[in-house]
């Protein structure tokens, strides 16, 4: 009898086989002269542009929930001082690239999924093979490109509009004067901040859209599947990104000891 | 020799064996008739000869090379010549018809935009769709979308097309429509196989007619061959008595 665990441990390595199979189909098509830009620049406009107000809103209010729990935290031993420096590198190096990358996964994870599944269940994907041209090269590829380049973008944005969020509760609930919150933001700022921040946000990138549209492409069972795909996709994004954190924060941290 | 040769062709979905040593051939020029049950596994085969779906066991031979063991990459080559009509159109619901048909030119010709629009507007003009290039397919009525589906197939000229389905739901005047294409491209030389159950469409643009059934061919022959038999299996299943 099939128990649910090993049933479980089947679709796991399905998953990891799979995601393998289309990485290695992906890293291909970056040799290929004609990238797509057209369809690039589209996918960059859904992926990164319209998730532009949801990452906003994320990393305002990240920002200022931080700022008002180190703040309350830190009043009791005399450290209200260190909340710029403390709020801003934790957006930077965890909060900014982690909760960016939750939001994209949850909108354009489950966007990529569904809509690359019902192309599947209405035979475009199909049609896309039997024209002699490459599922991988117009649907995936455009929409990982994508994805690398939206995430370190959005991330960007999302560490100016924490540490913005910050700042505000800083000077109206904890006090302190607004340039004293700027120049302790950011004169103490190292390299490794900044690198370990957006080199997690390209690898939250791939973490993304690779599952995403695996899932897309192997939807079975009409549109029940779509939905299916869709729920996994965005399960199997934010685990990615949550569990890959772990290992990008000591892989940076080696990095940085190593420079 | 057969343009297409499929030999002792064998395709399974779980438990569920479908095609138990499926073996006919398709010569240059010639339409093809592909009948049977629903479920007998027609629309398959036919993506089997495109590569779409992979046979266990057996062999799919187009002009004279074994597309078995070709990869995806190195099937493009063959999907040029071979066009697929899907059943719906199968058109990309996000591009305007103009779009949709100008995808092959503009993946697999060096032609600039004005000779593809010059192209297109003609194309869409032969298959009676003059005005709506600029519509996406999601407001084009099933017999529209089928012919646009099909107009984007034959744009590249293919040696052969593979039609599933092609009359299925459409209404008497529709279905003139497809048949009428279907001859004129029989008639510029094109082979082709027909999946239909669309009896009167078959005897119409066919050369010859096989009937799929129990997992194999259990019956093939020309239009004249089927016609002179008394209860012969294809004229049975055409008259809708029990095979």
């Amino acid at each position: 009898m099939t128990t649910p665990f090993v049933l479980f441990l089947q679709e796991m390595f399905l998953f990891l086989g799979g995601i393998s199979a289309l990485t290695k189909e992906v890293s291909k098509e970056l040799f290929r002269k004609r990238w797509g830009w057209t369809l690039i620049a589209e996918q960059i406009f859904q992926i990164g542009h319209r998730s532009l107000p949801l990452v906003m809103i994320t990393a305002i209010s990240t920002g200022m929930v931080m700022a008002l729990q180190f703040g309350l935290g830190l009043e009791r031993f005399g450290g209200t001082l260190y909340v710029p420096r403390i709020v801003t590198v934790s957006i930077l190096r965890e909060m900014g690239p982690v909760f960016t990358a939750l939001m994209v996964a949850a909108r354009v994870g489950a966007g990529i999924a569904s809509e690359i599944g019902s192309m599947v269940v209405t035979q475009q994907v199909d049609a896309i093979r039997a024209m002699g041209t490459s599922p991988i090269q117009k649907i995936v590829f455009p929409r990982v490109i994508a994805c690398l380049i939206s995430l370190p973008l959005l991330v960007a944005i999302a560490n100016f509009i924490g540490f913005f969020g910050g700042m505000i509760i800083g000077v109206t609930e904890l006090g302190l004067d607004p340039q004293f919150y700027m120049i302790k933001s950011l004169t103490n700022l190292s390299f490794g901040d900044y690198l370990s921040g957006f080199g997690k946000a390209i690898f939250f990138g791939l973490f993304i859209s690779i599952p995403s549209c695996y899932y897309g492409l192997n939807v079975k069972e009409g549109t029940k599947g779509v939905g299916i795909a869709t729920t996994k996709a965005v399960v199997a994004s934010s685990i990615l990104v949550l569990v890959g954190d772990f290992f990008l924060t000591k892989l940076f941290w080696m990095i940085e000891k190593w420079v | 020799m057969g343009l297409i040769q499929v030999s002792n062709f064998k395709k399974s979905f779980g438990d569920k064996e479908v095609h138990k040593g499926v073996t006919f051939d398709v010569r240059p020029g010639e339409c093809l008739g592909l009948v049977g049950g629903s479920g007998t596994g027609k629309s398959v085969l036919l993506r089997s000869l495109i590569g779409l779906e992979k046979p266990d066991s057996g062999e799919i031979f187009f002009e004279g090379k074994s597309i078995h063991d070709l990869s995806e990459r190195e099937l493009y080559s063959v999907r040029k010549k071979m066009a697929y009509v899907f059943q719906g159109g199968a058109l990309f619901d996000s591009m305007t018809v103009f779009d949709n048909m100008a995808y092959p030119l503009r993946e697999h010709t060096n032609l600039g935009e004005k000779e593809i629009q010059q192209k297109i507007l003609s194309l869409l003009e032969d298959f009676g769709l003059s005005g709506n290039d600029q519509i996406f397919p999601g407001s084009l009525s099933g017999g529209m979308q089928k012919r646009v589906g099909l107009a984007r197939s034959i744009i590249l000229g293919p040696e052969v097309i593979l039609y599933d389905e092609p009359t299925a739901g459409l209404d008497p005047f529709n279905t003139r429509k497809i048949q009428d294409l279907i001859l004129k491209m029989k008639n510029k030389g094109v082979t082709s196989i027909l999946v239909t159950h669309d009896m009167p469409v078959a005897f119409a643009v066919c050369d010859r007619i096989a009937m799929l059934m129990d997992g194999k061919i259990k019956a093939i022959g020309t239009i004249e061959e089927i016609e002179a038999q008394d209860h012969s299996l294809i004229g049975r299943f055409a008259q809708g008595e029990s095979t």
